[in-house]
């Protein structure tokens, strides 16, 4: 697609969903109430605020997505040679493996994993 | 074509780290800081360093965003506004901020770029992938198993003092 079409799709496409929701906003009819401004519609008013603290379990998966989310970027470059190298790469990611395996085992020893 | 996309790029990576230093919801800070840091990917991409572009997507968008986003919602402060800050402080940073890249600007402009003859190309995925796993001179794969060491010890320290803030409790 040349430029200019690209930039004329990119301006048909915002007229298109802003028209909609300009003639939408023109045409309905109106009616307003406190439980239609909750964040969840199921029919029961919130207690307190919406934005409320969250529990500390959370932060722990958080944590253990983090590093195997590290591990990742490196398993990305194996991944692509993984073919052309062979059996060395597989062995090189085997013992990668075991010794962050060995943290996943720790976790669940120390029953992190657990929902209390 | 691609001038226009680094100029939306730079632009969405601007308004969105300001709005993230103004906005007075520190949950809301978290998530401009989302779309900053997706928008440099963007420019990452623009200029083929593909590699880079995905781990600053995956570790810093996919990884330490949500971290932050975590703690904050941790906090038992996340209702609050923060306080508008005085306007002696707002004149002081921003007058920081100026002389900062002031500077930042007069260093760069003394250094002459030599545009070099050949042409420069990133190094591919695979090209660091070959690096990574070669075990013969100039080969990395021994800081490749250390780092699963170093991650491997990440783990166990964070869940160490997780677990002792869970005891306090």
């Amino acid at each position: 697609m040349s430029t200019e079409g690209l930039i004329l799709f990119f301006i048909a496409g915002v007229l298109m969903v802003g028209g909609g929701i300009i003639v939408s906003n023109l045409v309905a009819p109106r009616s307003t109430n406190a439980q239609k401004l909750d964040p969840y519609e199921c029919g029961i008013p919130t207690i307190g605020p919406s934005w409320m603290q969250f529990r500390v379990g959370y932060y722990l998966f958080a944590i253990m997505f983090l590093i195997f989310d590290v591990e990742t970027v490196f398993i990305f470059p194996w991944a692509v040679v993984m073919k052309q190298v062979g059996m060395t790469a597989f062995i090189e990611i085997l013992i990668f493996f075991v010794i962050l395996g060995l943290g996943l085992l720790y976790a669940w020893k120390k029953k992190a994993l657990r929902w209390e | 074509m691609e001038t226009y996309i680094f100029y939306i790029l730079a632009g969405a990576i601007l308004i969105f780290a300001l709005l993230s230093v103004t906005t007075r919801r520190v949950l809301r800070a978290a998530v401009y800081l989302l779309f900053a840091l997706g928008s440099t990917a963007g420019i990452y991409f623009m200029v083929e360093f593909l590699f880079l572009a995905a781990v600053q997507l995956l570790v810093y968008v996919g990884g330490v965003v949500v971290l932050i986003i975590f703690s904050i919602l941790l906090t038992s402060q996340i209702n609050d506004r923060l306080e508008q800050p005085e306007w002696l402080k707002v004149m002081a940073t921003m007058l920081l901020v100026v002389v900062g890249a002031g500077l930042s600007l007069f260093v760069i402009r003394e250094y002459d770029f030599n545009i070099s003859e050949t042409a420069m190309t990133a190094p591919t995925v695979s090209d660091i992938g070959l690096k990574l796993l070669s075990y013969g001179p100039g080969g990395y794969v021994l800081p490749f198993e250390v780092i699963s060491i170093l991650l491997l010890a990440a783990m166990i320290g964070a869940i160490v003092i997780a677990k002792r803030m869970k005891e306090n409790d």
